[in-house]
């Protein structure tokens, strides 16, 4: 079995159906897109959203399409923990023991394989969940994201892309669908999320834990893999869906991400990065809109 | 209230432990270095396999399964010191040539309709060695002086009980016609072959017989 593979080699059965990031950041069903799920009617109607902003708003239970919303998240969480398991398998096998650049301490390869474990009940939960939640696999599709960044030729720079900053992300996501099962009054969901947060908050430690150790001497090392997990940071920063207000569509999750090895200086540059990203995406609604206005204005009228 | 004065024997009436064992500290460190090899490479290849097979119920358990034997490793990785300061590095050796041929050929088949020669060369040849060298060793080693070995052996034979069960019903779900049925068993040939040059997980002797059995070519 050859080493280091890329995402065209993953394996998947006839259901799942892949798109790339740009695409899946395109579909409008997604949160922050045109008519996404999750928002209010206000929204909706473009006319504000709660708290008078138009944008990006939290999923609540009472929304109109916030079902949709759930399932549409649950299935992206599902075809993650896939992937997560997957680069978490590979990083097992890609490399020699060894404290060179392309090797990996024994210790690594043993904690990747515990993930490996937890990432497979991960999978079990998610598609049970799934199920629950009335969803089938392949309903919603798969970017294979998480597996792009588990391909780094650089086992650091894999945990810094993966463990630290997607399954960071992984922390705020679980963290806010767990917030959501229980004001839906939805037990297993909350539950679930419970447990699977916990684990992540343990993967997200070990990418700390290794970030140091392995960089201990290597300063410049330490500089490349900060930088791969900020550039996935900010590729994954949901169009500034990540904040610490109380209404954001997900929200940072300061307390676990300081138990799995966050600075509370790290914390709040994702924040700030979130910030710029969803000035960034307002600027783009507006946009959009003013030109659907002008379109609409400029149109003959119906007959 | 029982006197807790009152002599009693050192061993229980039924404590049936016995000090004679078959293995001196170095051959079972030397045993151990290779469970620990074993263990190794078949968890970097179950975690390599699972981007490789379409079939999620295979993805998970090899997902499950590659922990056990990571875990197993690293039962052996922290045995190895214990048996007189013995280094674990360098005594995390394959037995001989013949048993890096087997992982060799144990691992190579990658694509994602390889699903079936995958599962036949890890649960119906590699790990039943595995439960047999295990079982050799738990039953013929000192139940006193070798506790530690013992409680090791005993934990990682419950995984490899449950996994080889685990894989042979994939194994079964997964063979429909007989065009199925002549794959898994020339799998399983081709690699029961070169297992029987290595001798079993450990080389000859994995299960006590101390000759190098016959060879393939030796019998043809
Ligand atoms: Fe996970
Ligand atoms: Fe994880």
């Amino acid at each position: 079995m050859k080493r280091h593979l890329t995402v065209e080699d993953l394996a998947r059965d006839g259901r799942f159906v892949r798109v790339n990031m740009e695409d899946r950041m395109n579909d409008p069903r997604n949160v922050g897109g045109p008519g996404a799920y999750g928002r209010d009617a206000a929204e909706q109607a473009g006319e504000g959203g709660r708290a008078g902003r138009v944008g990006l708003g939290r999923m609540v239970p009472d929304a109109p399409n916030a079902p949709d919303a759930a399932r549409s998240l649950m299935h992206g969480i599902f075809v993650g923990e896939i992937q997560a398991l997957e680069g978490a398998g590979r990083t097992c096998y890609d490399f020699d023991l060894g404290d060179g650049a392309d090797q990996v301490p024994y210790a690594l390869k043993l904690d990747m394989a515990r993930q490996c474990w937890d990432e497979a009940r991960h999978c079990e939960i998610s598609v049970k969940l799934t199920e629950w939640m009335g969803t089938e696999i392949g309903e919603f599709t798969e970017s294979p994201f998480l597996f792009q960044a588990a391909c780094n030729p650089d086992a650091l720079l894999r945990l810094a892309g993966v463990n630290r900053a997607l399954e960071g992300l992984a922390i705020d996501v679980f963290n806010t669908m767990r917030d959501f099962g229980d004001k839906a009054g939805d037990p297993v969901l909350e539950f679930c999320e419970d447990w699977m947060l916990a684990d992540e908050v343990t993967h997200v430690k070990m990418g700390s834990d290794w970030m140091r150790k392995l960089t201990v001497n290597d300063p410049e090392r330490r500089a490349r893999a900060l930088e791969f997990q900020s550039v996935v940071d900010k590729l994954f920063s949901l169009g500034g869906g990540r904040s610490d207000d109380e209404d954001s569509p997900i929200r940072l999750a300061r307390r676990f991400r300081q138990m799995a090895g966050f600075t509370d200086s790290e914390i709040d540059e994702i924040a700030e990065v979130s910030r710029q990203a969803r000035n960034e995406a307002e600027d783009r609604v507006a946009a959009r809109r003013a030109a659907m206005a002008a379109a609409a204005g400029s149109s003959p009228p119906a007959s | 209230m029982p006197d807790p004065k009152k002599p009693r024997p050192p061993f229980s009436p039924w404590d049936r432990r016995e000090l004679p064992g078959s293995f001196t500290v170095e051959e079972t460190a030397r045993r151990v270095g290779n469970y620990k090899w074993v263990e190794m490479r078949l968890f970097e290849a179950l975690g390599g396999w699972v981007a490789t097979v379409p079939e999620l119920d295979v993805k998970m358990r090899l997902g499950t399964h590659c922990y056990k034997h990571a875990w197993h490793s690293e039962l052996w990785h922290k045995r190895l010191p214990e048996l007189r300061e013995m280094n674990p590095d360098r005594l995390t050796l394959p037995p001989n040539d013949a048993m890096v041929e087997f992982m060799e050929a144990l691992t190579a088949p990658e694509g994602e309709d390889k699903t079936l020669e995958k599962l036949v060369g890890v649960y119906r040849v590699l790990i039943p060695h595995k439960i047999a060298a295990y079982t050799y060793h738990l039953n013929n080693t000192s139940t006193i002086t070798d506790a530690p070995t013992i409680r090791s052996l005993n934990f990682a034979l419950g995984d490899e009980f449950e996994d080889w069960r685990d894989g042979e019903m994939l194994i079964q779900s997964m063979i429909e016609n007989d065009e199925d049925v002549r794959r898994a068993a020339d799998r399983q040939a081709e690699l029961e072959s070169i297992m029987v040059r290595a001798g079993g997980i450990t080389g000859p002797g994995s299960i006590g017989t101390e000759e190098v059995p016959n060879t393939v070519e030796a019998n043809a």
